[in-house]
């Protein structure tokens, strides 16, 4: 079961949303939907985090960070990382699909639309730039796991697109 | 109980970890940006898994995901000899690949309902990656028996080499036995006939020919290796070997 | 209106001034295209080619942990590299002509990759001190007047944040280790900081370009300041990491609020860029092989698109 933001304590949620995933710094670690449990026993915070992709290095640099700053505001803290439920893209919050968006990556499509965009080189992928789904695959791997590189060929823009993982 | 498991965790892992080893040689080296890019990522992949096998390992019989990885000797590892194949040519890369994605996506299919919770997990994780890597092997199998005369030459050179190391992959040892036994890894004989008919239909489909003669490799899994192993320790356990006992 | 040459050159240059950005389908004048062409394709070449020094560590990372951090780093400057040669192709060249310029010689890429990554500690160098100096020379181009390359900057920029930090974090891991570490990471700074503080290029006194660049934005601040901005920035790190900068001269100035430094050896800097370095040809070498030895399997490629298109034609 995914774990909805409100389930969270709220003074705990407000620090936790100040991180962010290293290699996509417009994201929250929330908005990106890897938290999925925060229990606070007095000062003690523990918390389960699921990774998007298997070899992601950036979980053990986000569990440090969040261990850090928690102990900063005075909370001891234990890091879990979960395996279970395993990460989708459907736990990206509808506010980090925006943020994707306005930082220039493009949101992923539903399952079957990825398919199509990244084995058939369907242009379905609208540029974050101009909107337009005049848009070519370059690569289907990108410069992390989780993006693929596209170009839009009505303003030229080459950008990322992450990929739908499910 | 529990050392079966432990054992078949590295049958697992090891897997992972040689065939991860082997693309990571390529960094820098593939044949254009976006291939280099996708080996790359595929290695990332892998080596996350072999972090999720050995750290459970470890938990079951003590260690650490890196003791395990890089302190065994040559006659411990038990992975395949299919995987410690070397990086001939890109042909050879692919039809490794394209050989050993559809044994393990079958095999993680069957995982994914594991009675061994952690496995399960693990599973459910690994198999959403090694989907894309099955389909970019299959996709390149087709491209390069489909390309030129060249490029034909070449994996079909790569196809008769490599295909005597799959049976290896479908043969049970005792160990994958009691798992299937316990409820926890599949039935390989059942995982054959689908592999096999699978990688025959590609190669029906593509004009690529399967040896004539009955011959199959095998000792990878009771930790007899080629001579290739060895190498690769070499350099994977160097740091650990050359400044033990140290953090890094 | 008056289109001719000189004043479609002075509009050009006032939508700069204003602080607009230039996009792919707006005029610009030829040399504006070819600057950026060299400029930006040679920022792709530093990240392929930047790919061999740590490329060649991943199989021997020490700990999985690193392993896989090194993987994602080198996959990271893949995908950069990709983006800008994408970026560069809008702008009138091919792929093909791209790595043509690269192999003969005739586009260069940061001199830095010439030198040899001789022990695990170079990982950290390499993060800790060479990504720390591209990312104060690309934080002034993510405000470059062409669109796409100041936009990729921002993106960039950030990512490699990541990696400066994880290159720094292995330099502490070693510096607070046993003491062959610690000797391992000395070593590793003895060898890296003089080559890093030459890739802000020559003194000012020295520099061509750079009025057209600054007039271009692709330069915002000269050589000289950069380099005192990574000193200054630079200097308290390696005490905080207990290591020492192999630079006697290495002192704060209180006075000018910066750090004083010694000499830089210029001879070597231009041997280096001149293709005299220790791994110039290697580098060169590697990338030629890779794309000489995939030729085959790119006419595959294009050879079975070309077939499937046709039989999507025929259809």
């Amino acid at each position: 079961m995914v774990r909805t933001a409100k389930d969270i304590d709220a003074r705990l949620y407000t620090i936790l949303y100040k991180i962010s995933d290293p290699e996509i710094p417009a994201l929250s670690i929330i908005d990106l939907g890897i938290v999925q449990k925060v229990t606070l026993e007095g000062k003690h915070v523990e918390i389960d985090i699921t990774p998007t992709y298997t070899g992601c290095p950036a979980m053990d640099s986000i569990s440090m960070e969040i261990r850090y700053t928690l102990e900063q505001y005075g909370y001891s803290c234990l890091v879990n990382l979960v395996l279970d439920p395993a990460w989708t893209t459907d736990f990206i919050s509808d506010v980090g699909l925006q943020k994707l968006k306005d930082y220039g990556v493009a949101p992923p499509l539903s399952t079957e639309k990825d398919k199509r965009v990244l084995y058939d080189g369907e242009r379905l992928v609208p540029c974050p730039r101009c909107n337009s789904t005049n848009s070519k695959m370059i690569s289907q791997f990108g410069s992390t796991a989780c993006k693929s590189l596209f170009q839009c060929e009505d303003c030229m823009e080459p950008f990322d697109y992450f990929k739908c993982h499910k | 109980m529990q050392r079966a498991l432990y054992k078949y965790i590295l049958l697992l892992g090891d897997n992972a970890l040689v065939l991860g080893h082997r693309l990571s040689e390529l960094c820098g080296h593939g044949p254009s940006l976006e291939t280099d890019i996708a080996l790359t990522n595929m290695s990332l992949d892998y080596f996350g898994q072999v972090r999720n096998y050995f750290q459970y390992a470890a938990e079951l019989e003590g260690g650490s995901e890196d003791s395990i990885a890089f302190l065994r000797k040559e006659r411990q590892y038990v992975n395949c000899l299919l995987v410690e194949q070397k990086n001939t040519d890109f042909a050879y890369i692919i039809m490794r690949q394209f050989l050993f994605d559809h044994w393990y996506l079958l095999i993680l299919e069957s995982l994914c309902s594991s009675k061994d919770e952690r496995i399960n997990a693990i599973a459910n994780k690994a198999i959403k990656e090694v989907k894309y890597h099955h389909r970019f092997s299959e996709t390149w199998v087709q491209r390069l028996a489909g390309g030129t005369s060249e490029s034909f030459k070449r994996i079909q050179d790569a196809t008769t080499f490599l295909y005597p190391y799959t049976q290896e992959l479908i043969v049970a040892n005792a160990i994958e036995v009691e798992m299937h036994e316990a409820g926890i890894g599949p039935d390989l004989k059942d995982i054959g006939q689908h592999y096999y008919d699978q990688i025959h239909t590609v190669f029906n489909k593509t004009g690529l020919q399967k040896p004539e003669e009955n011959f199959f490799h095998k000792g990878g899994k009771e930790g007899i290796h080629t001579e290739h192993l060895g190498f690769i320790l070499a350099e994977l356990q160097y740091m650990q070997r050359t400044y033990p006992n140290m953090q890094w | 209106m008056n289109l001719s040459l000189e004043n479609l050159e002075k509009q050009f240059q006032d939508r700069i001034d204003a602080g607009d950005n230039i996009e792919p389908k707006d005029w610009m004048p030829e040399k504006y295209r070819k600057t950026h062409i060299r400029q930006i394709s040679q920022h792709a070449h530093s990240e392929i080619v930047g790919m061999l020094p740590e490329g060649n560590w991943i199989t021997r990372a020490p700990s999985l942990r690193r392993k896989v951090a090194l993987l994602a780093k080198v996959q990271d400057e893949a995908g950069h590299g990709l983006y800008l040669y994408s970026a560069a192709e809008t702008l009138g060249i091919s792929r093909d002509e791209l790595f043509n310029q690269l192999h003969t010689g005739k586009a260069k890429y940061s001199s830095i990759f010439n030198y040899p990554a001789v022990t695990w500690a170079d990982m950290g160098a390499i993060g800790w001190l060479v990504d720390g100096a591209a990312i104060i020379n690309q934080v002034m181009l993510t405000r470059t007047s062409y669109g796409p390359y100041a936009r990729a900057m921002v993106r960039i920029c950030k990512e490699e944040s990541f990696h400066q930090r994880q290159g720094f974090e292995i330099m502490l891991t070693l510096s607070k280790g046993t003491a062959e570490q610690k000797e391992m990471a000395q070593d590793a700074l003895d060898r890296w900081w003089w080559p890093s503080l030459m890739m802000f290029g020559p003194t000012d006194a020295a520099s061509t370009h750079t009025e057209q660049s600054m007039k271009w934005k692709i330069k915002r601040k000269t050589n000289d300041e950069l380099r005192q901005q990574f000193i200054d920035i630079t200097a308290p790190q390696a005490e905080f990491l207990g290591l020492k900068i192999p630079d006697p001269a290495l002192q704060w100035n209180e006075e000018r609020g910066h750090y004083d430094f010694g000499e830089i050896n210029w001879d070597e800097f231009w041997q280096v860029v001149k293709g005299y370095g220790p791994c110039n040809k290697e580098r060169i070498n590697a990338r030629v092989k890779a794309w000489d030895e995939g030729a085959w399997v790119r006419e595959a490629a294009l050879a079975y698109a070309e077939k499937k298109d046709s039989i999507q034609k025929a259809i």
